[in-house]
């Protein structure tokens, strides 16, 4: 195979045969257009990705084969983007890379794990291919960890390095089945109950703490609330009737940085049945039903009879 | 195995347990706000890579998760008993350095000597509870050896040395202590400290 970089100029001679000898050239089968000859020699300038194929030069009478390369356009690699983090405390860590463009060849990627002066092993995950993870002999430690990550490829190498604190990167997973539902007779409350994300090993001796986000879909504005224990939690001044938008996120309680929020999950808090009402009492109904209009937490209660639940 | 605990030690033990653990919390806070102001004040690279110092306690330990809750509360002990003696040490040192020009740190550093001293005496009262010998009660009187005179950039250096050390076993106190609250998988009871991982 021979690799060459993007723009580059490449010249190719048939194999053994004189530079005045009648030749032809193919690529993938095709012939190739004079034009690009420099007597037997192919020239090819400025190659493109296109041009990567296989490329052959046949003596001109007998069509022996006198020449055959595998033609690889590519381009040498860029400084890979390193990310570590540690979503299973104290477990372990893994890091995970990628390169910030192709390079359209094959790339061989090796990471170095050092702390202090101990190396320490990086264990691959089959999939995804561009990880690795490492298991913590050591805890609580004010070494530093350095991760260097070298990539090659036959057109060039590059690489990253990484140097952080065991705490830094603690970072859990969201907080996973997260359930939102209306509270019977309680029009201003809804109940919220999650769960510590799977991956995270041991909740009783690393608990974790949680960060509540919720609002109304007609609204912008997030409503927050912090909670040092537990997985639930009972929102007590959600506007009656009105759908809301609900996430969570988790944290170590004493070290590391918040998880990614949560799925988002929808509930409106509980609203009485409409009654039966006579023909009379309907028009009364309908004509003050429109003209309520949305307003701000009511502190005196606002029966908005006229919408109907889910509409 | 220990004779299991009693009921009234095992809610003695679970109360001192989570006061230490705000205490240590509270400390940790604190350390992590003086680290700040120090490495400040002395004018050195908050990234900077610290040697291990000597006489500094490390609170890198491996297998941590298999320790009982003796061996826990032992190891913390010798450590804020050592991280005693080094404060006292930069407190003296930094009035020597700088006399009363930096008083704010200088009453942080004795905030977070005091709270070192408490925390030390919390865990004594633990391992009482346990009627285990408190150790090197003895030695306490005369303290450990005076460490060589240093200069005033090795001095900085080991301030910055002990101060991350300290943050450091502030959370794995946390920790520990929250390892000996744990019911045991077997009870569900609080088990004795020679049992508990």
């Amino acid at each position: 195979i021979q690799y060459e970089r993007v723009g580059a100029d490449v010249t190719m001679k048939c194999g053994s045969m004189d530079w005045d000898a009648a030749v032809t050239w193919t690529v993938n089968g095709t012939d190739i257009d004079e034009s690009h000859l420099n007597g037997s020699y192919l020239v090819l300038k400025n190659v493109g990705l296109s041009q990567s194929g296989q490329y052959s030069c046949y003596e001109g009478s007998s069509w022996h084969l006198k020449y055959q390369t595998y033609l690889r356009v590519g381009t040498p690699p860029k400084e890979p983007v390193l990310m570590c983090r540690s979503n299973n405390y104290p477990k372990g860590f893994y890091c995970s890379w990628h390169l910030p463009t192709p390079t359209y060849i094959n790339n061989t990627f090796n990471i170095s794990v050092i702390h202090g002066t101990k190396d320490m092993v990086c264990e691959r995950d089959a999939i995804p291919k561009n990880r690795c993870h490492i298991r913590y002999l050591q805890l609580f430690s004010t070494v530093k960890y350095k991760v260097t990550l070298t990539v090659t490829n036959a057109l060039g190498k590059n690489f990253t390095t990484l140097t952080f604190d065991e705490f830094a990167i603690v970072k859990p997973d969201p907080p996973e089945s997260v359930v939102a539902k209306p509270v019977p007779n309680n029009p201003r409350r809804l109940e919220v109950s999650w769960q510590n994300p799977s991956s995270w090993p041991d909740p009783e001796s690393f608990p974790l703490k949680f960060f509540l986000r919720y609002r109304p879909l007609i609204l912008d504005q997030w409503q927050h609330v912090e909670l040092s224990d537990g997985t639930s939690h009972t929102i007590t001044d959600a506007y009656a009737g009105k759908e809301y938008i609900i996430q969570v996120a988790a944290k170590d309680s004493d070290i590391g940085t918040w998880s990614d929020w949560s799925v988002a999950v929808h509930a409106t808090p509980w609203t009485e049945e409409p009654k039966h009402l006579t023909t009379e009492a309907q028009i009364t109904e309908t004509t003050s039903a429109s003209t309520s209009s949305f307003m701000a937490p009511p502190t005196t209660k606002i029966c908005d009879k006229g919408a109907v639940v889910g509409s | 195995m220990a004779a299991a605990e009693s009921p009234s030690t095992a809610l003695r033990r679970r109360d001192l347990c989570s006061r230490g653990i705000r205490l240590a919390g509270k400390m940790r806070a604190d350390v992590v706000d003086l680290l700040d102001a120090y490495v400040e004040q002395q004018g050195l690279d908050a990234s900077a890579s610290v040697a291990a110092v000597e006489g500094v306690p490390l609170a890198a330990v491996e297998r941590w998760d298999e320790q009982t809750g003796t061996q826990r509360l032992l190891e913390n002990l010798a450590a804020y008993r050592a991280f005693r003696a080094l404060l006292a040490q930069m407190l003296e040192e930094q009035r020597e350095q700088l006399g009363e020009a930096d008083v704010g740190l200088g009453r942080a550093l004795a905030a977070v000597l005091l709270q070192v001293s408490a925390f030390a005496y919390h865990l004594e009262e633990l391992l009482r509870l346990e009627s285990r010998g408190i150790p090197g009660e003895e030695e306490e009187e005369d303290g450990p050896p005076p460490p060589p005179r240093l200069s005033l950039f090795e001095q900085k250096l080991r301030g910055l040395g002990v101060l991350r050390e300290l943050a450091q076993w502030a959370v794995r106190s946390v920790r520990d202590l929250r390892q000996l609250t744990k019911p045991s998988p077997a009870t569900g009871a609080a088990p004795g400290l020679a049992e508990s991982p």
